[in-house]
């Protein structure tokens, strides 16, 4: 593979201020392909300012972004039928049922007849775990964690190569995460995804992560996570030294030790 | 051939070549060109996958899904050749398809019995508003039997927000209302040289009519809908619920002051209303129909009783408390999607108009009877 599409995304001195409020000071990140990379940071550190930078919601002050070799500009069209985004509170259409929430991307960007176009979506909707009844519901009368899986199905509608996550567990219970968990691992296995979420759940991070992204001091620090608990800033330290982190850990480094199986 | 495959035709055997993407962006296409193969005359169909390129679960889907028609036909289907991970796209959709049903057409509409739905609306609608009288009584008596400090400032915010700053806009359509009254009946009253009487026509519509119902008309625009969209996402968003569970009365807190405000408000703003008509009509009269400011107020006083200005103020608290009645059970009707809240705004102002037209003409005809 060519150097140029190493990386999906690359961002390069990225300026972002509030008034006289600084939350990126040239900032840098490059994303590499097929990777799942977390973001992880204090609130008010910068995530999801990055997160709408990354996806053209918001102007940045300074810097250059590019996704997928297509520069990022305010207001301006991204590459939309390469990419997926899975808002926070899902963002389904309440108006909509699933079944046409995930129809719509799908007859908004291709000419395929009525049937096709249906028979995609429901395709869509079986993979992330729903089944027709779910299909048929508006998004109002779902749980929480049929409409992340909704609207993770409309985020995959159009077969993505790069896939954004917010907070993806966020007010789900511990059971529900953990399917939304695998679900994202198993789709991650067998599409060519690239996934950036952004997460707090520290399962997710050390069961899901090849690589995380720390804010930090307005910059970003971005490791394994194996390096990333080794390092010496104090809100990393704090972070993964944190009872739960550690916890998490422990049970990732006996996930990985039974996967590869005895001897 | 196609782009994206060629076909070989052996003895009893069809063996199809696929190239290229198979992927969503060319899946019309894609769709297209495995229509035509007719495998008609063959036992055995086998795809030679080696020369795909890239291979999503789009275009797994169309391939895997045609496989079955010819399966159906009677015609075997094999894949060779497909790259591990291509492969294991394909093994998704059969695992898919083997776990889950789809059931053709199961989303097409359903039809429609105008008949039914039409009575079943009917009676519904009739439920609802007994329902709302209901619901907007035990609100008001709650709200006499325990009155609220809360309701007193908000109240007052309510009549500022309903009548206070809709003044301009009011007082504007109604001067702008007299100039078209004066305008409108001096040209038939000049056929009789009595362009004077225009004072009395001007004077009559607005004080006994338009100015009332210029102000609730416009005060329905503004504030019913403000009503039923503030309360709406309130319901949305929870905050009704969490003023009750501490303790609160969400209809003391949020439709009394709403109610009430508007019921002192909206006889206000048509004092300003009907001013601002009157001038109207004074200012055309000084400037085209030479009647003097003075000449036209001295008219006003002849022709205009105490009663002309009352039978207007007095339709005012009537016509207030139907907008805010409407806008706020509308609103308290909120449930689930932000489609709602729109459908029952639009509903809270032409159902609020459409009140106020009708009580109109209750008062007018009732008046008329009782000679006020």
């Amino acid at each position: 593979m060519d150097e140029q599409h190493q990386h999906v995304i690359s961002i390069r001195g990225l300026v972002n201020r509030f008034g006289r409020q600084v939350v990126h000071d040239h900032l840098e990140l490059d994303v590499r392909r097929d990777e799942i990379l977390g973001i992880v940071g204090g609130s008010g550190a910068g995530k999801s300012v990055l997160l709408r930078s990354i996806l053209g919601l918001h102007g940045p002050n300074e810097g250059d972004i590019s996704v997928l070799d297509h520069p990022i500009r305010h207001h301006e069209p991204g590459p939309h039928k390469k990419w997926g985004v899975l808002f926070q509170g899902g963002a389904l259409l309440s108006g909509l049922t699933v079944q046409e929430n995930v129809e719509l991307p799908i007859a908004l960007h291709s000419d395929l007849p009525v049937e096709t176009r249906r028979e995609l979506a429901v395709l869509k909707i079986f993979m992330v775990g729903l089944d027709l009844t779910a299909a048929s519901k508006y998004p109002n009368e779902l749980s929480g964690g049929m409409r992340k899986r909704a609207s993770l199905a409309r985020a995959l509608a159009l077969e993505p190569k790069l896939l954004f996550l917010d907070e993806p567990t966020a007010g789900l219970d511990p059971i529900s995460a953990t399917e939304f968990d695998q679900l994202v691992s198993f789709l991650h296995a067998n599409l060519d995804l690239t996934i950036v979420m952004i997460t707090h759940d520290v399962d997710s991070l050390f069961s899901l992560c090849d690589r995380v992204a720390v804010l930090v001091n307005k910059g970003i620090i971005v490791d394994t996570l194996d390096e990333l608990v080794k390092h010496p800033d104090p809100w990393i330290q704090e972070y993964f030294g944190d009872p739960r982190a550690v916890r998490a850990r422990a049970a990732a480094r006996r996930r990985s030790a039974s996967r590869r199986g005895p001897g | 051939m196609s782009a994206y495959l060629t076909v070989e035709e052996l003895d009893g055997l069809m063996e199809i070549n696929l190239r290229h993407d198979w992927v969503f962006a060319n899946l019309r296409e894609l769709q297209e060109t495995l229509d035509e193969i007719e495998p008609v005359a063959h036992r055995l169909v086998r795809f030679q996958c080696g020369a795909l390129q890239n291979f999503d679960l789009a275009g797994a889907w169309i391939l895997y899904e045609r496989s079955m028609d010819f399966e159906e036909i009677g015609v075997k289907t094999e894949f060779e050749n497909f790259r591990a991970r291509h492969f294991k796209f394909l093994q998704h959709i059969i695992d898919l398809a083997a776990q889950k049903e789809y059931i053709p057409g199961f989303f097409d509409p359903k039809p429609h019995h105008y008949w039914r739905d039409g009575i079943r609306g009917i009676g519904a609608n009739t439920i609802e508003a007994v329902d709302s009288v209901g619901y907007i009584a035990r609100a008001v008596l709650d709200g006499i039997k325990r009155p609220s400090r809360l309701v007193i400032g908000e109240t007052i915010r309510q009549v500022h927000a309903t009548g206070a700053a809709a003044i301009p806009i009011v007082s504007v359509i109604c001067f702008l209302m007299g100039v078209v009254l004066a305008f409108q009946s001096a040209r038939q009253l000049e056929q009789f040289g009595a362009n004077i009487f225009m004072v009395d026509l001007v004077a009559n519509a607005i004080l006994r009519e338009l100015g009332v119902l210029l102000a609730a008309i416009m005060v329905a625009g503004r504030s019913g809908s403000a009503f039923a969209a503030a309360l709406g996402t309130m319901k949305l968003t929870e905050e009704v619920d969490a003023l009750r569970v501490m303790g609160l009365n969400p209809n003391q807190i949020l439709i009394i002051p709403r109610v009430l405000g508007l019921v002192i408000a909206l006889p206000l703003l048509t004092v300003f209303a009907n001013a601002a008509g009157l001038l109207g009509g004074a200012f055309i009269g000084a400037t085209v129909l030479d009647i003097n400011w003075f000449a036209f107020t001295e008219r006003l006083a002849i022709t205009i009783q105490v009663n002309d200005v009352l039978v207007g103020l007095s339709k005012a608290p009537a016509f207030a408390f139907l907008i805010a009645v409407t806008g706020t059970l509308r609103g308290m009707q909120v449930k689930g999607s932000a489609e709602e809240l729109g459908r029952l705004t639009t509903m809270a102002v032409v159902q609020s108009i459409f009140l106020i037209i009708v009580a109109d003409a209750i008062f007018t005809v009732v008046y008329s009877r009782i000679g006020f």
